[in-house]
């Protein structure tokens, strides 16, 4: 039951967030009209209207993305709404799960200031 | 703190100012000739690649994983510059001071000396950016140096195999102080926002080694200014230093999978098509350049002794275009091409 609400909540995060940018967009190009953008992306408009309206409907990864490139936003954000994960980011915790999965959790309470700081330094040797 | 972006090396400090930051990269250029005439500056034609040694490490010699830091890929006979940038903090309307010690194969490219860690003044043994903007070969002479060009290791032509009679080491070694933030501070206040200025001053799949060396390339005027900041300015408790290997192009293909970038074009071909060559001018006071590198072989004299000719396409070159940079030229001025390299 917990899992099924959740679900319309990340839907309605999702299709609202979605309406509010394409909205936007449309404002200053009628381009970004729900039936010009379904049509470039290769869904019907009703379907993304659906979408928008928080219908708990599925759309691929591979259309997440073509949304968010046609709209000028950032994939893996529109996928983290959408309740997904890109299939890149996947393969990268696969590779090494115990690992990533423990540093996420670790990350998860950080301020994001303190994980911008996190990177990977050159490493110096013996010379 | 060190980091690998977009093939440059960052250099931060974050214990010591929060914007002290200085970018490291190496540039692709022209080979001058080695001729006996003196050349002014080829452009830069693209940065070479950069990969952590890292992330590579199985493949890799088992010194190289020792020493840590990144490797790049070069030609035989190719040749580099390196290129410095210092962070301009507009609110004290100057760019954050570095001291900047460079060898290859250990051997110090300002004073010939095998290397140490920390500063020296006598002879000085670093240079300091943002008044040293860059750095292509051996300092020679007051006002010359000779270019580096890179040559297999173990062949003999690096400054490390003529003075120490060993090929241990190859690559580039580089040490990166910064100025202490107090003496930063009092040398330039913070500005109020309306007076700031606003423009820059200024599997193993190689059967040989892999390793490049240095040698001496063409001679080339430039100068390697003196240091005007007194030693006590220097945080000498602070420093990065970082390995860089130089790998020959087949084996960096083999290693990363990656395409070499192409061998850029002559001197001679360059010049032939009226291209930019470039002059930089400061008021700062030059170093007066190392005896012991400029009685070294460079790397045509050295094939003569050994009968070979080891740099092709070695014809002179007429530079007629020339670029003349000032200290204090726009940061829109930069000593690049931008054509096909």
């Amino acid at each position: 039951m917990y899992q099924v609400v959740h679900n319309i909540g990340m839907d309605n995060i999702f299709g609202s967030y979605l309406r509010e940018k394409r909205e936007a967009l449309k404002k200053k190009n009628r381009k970004f009209s729900l039936r010009q953008v379904a049509i470039r992306i290769g869904i019907e408009p009703s379907y993304l209207s659906k979408i928008e309206r928080g219908w708990p409907a599925p759309l691929s990864e591979e259309k997440i993305k073509a949304l968010a490139e046609d709209l000028g936003e950032n994939p893996d954000l529109l996928l983290a709404l959408s309740g997904k994960v890109s299939s890149e980011i996947q393969a990268i915790i696969r590779k090494r799960p115990q690992l990533f999965t423990e540093l996420i959790r670790q990350l998860g309470e950080m301020p994001d200031h303190a994980i911008l700081r996190l990177v990977r330094e050159v490493r110096d040797g013996d010379w | 703190m060190i980091e690998l972006k977009d093939n440059a090396l960052y250099f931060s400090f974050p214990d010591v100012h929060s914007k002290a930051k200085l970018s490291i990269s190496f540039k692709k250029t022209l080979r001058i000739p080695d001729d006996g005439k003196d050349y002014p500056l080829p452009p830069g034609l693209g940065d070479f690649p950069l990969e952590h040694v890292d992330d590579y490490a199985p493949i890799l010699p088992e010194k190289w994983q020792e020493r840590g830091g990144v490797m790049l890929p070069m030609y035989q006979s190719e040749a580099m510059w390196i290129n410095f940038h210092s962070s301009h903090l507009y609110d004290h309307g100057a760019k954050y001071p570095f001291a900047v010690k460079i060898a290859a194969g250990k051997i110090n490219a300002v004073t010939g000396e095998s290397w140490s860690n920390g500063l020296s003044r006598n002879p000085q043994d670093y240079m300091v950016v943002p008044d040293q903007p860059w750095l292509d070969g051996y300092c020679v002479e007051k006002g010359t140096i000779r270019q580096f060009v890179a040559m297999p290791l173990g062949e003999g032509y690096s400054p490390e195999e003529q003075i120490n009679k060993s090929a241990e080491t190859g690559g580039l070694q580089i040490e990166v102080y910064p100025m202490k933030r107090k003496a930063f501070e009092k040398r330039w206040p913070v500005k109020p926002f309306t007076q700031a200025v606003f423009i820059s001053q200024g599997e193993i799949l190689y059967c040989s080694s892999p390793d490049m060396a240095l040698g001496l390339g063409g001679r080339m005027r430039q100068e390697i200014y003196e240091d005007e900041f007194e030693m006590s300015e220097w945080d000498l408790n602070t420093c990065s230093r970082c390995f860089v290997h130089l790998t020959d192009s087949k084996s960096w293909q083999a290693v990363t999978g990656k395409n070499p970038p192409s061998l850029p074009l002559t001197a001679r071909d360059y010049s032939d098509h009226g291209l930019p060559w470039f002059e930089y001018y400061s008021d700062s006071k030059p170093l007066p350049g190392a005896k012991i590198l400029g009685k070294l072989k460079s790397i045509t004299e050295m094939g003569k002794s050994k009968s070979i000719d080891p740099l092709p396409e070695n014809d002179s070159a007429d530079p007629d275009k020339i670029i003349t940079i000032h200290r204090k030229s726009t940061p829109d001025q930069v000593r690049e091409w931008r054509g096909r390299g």
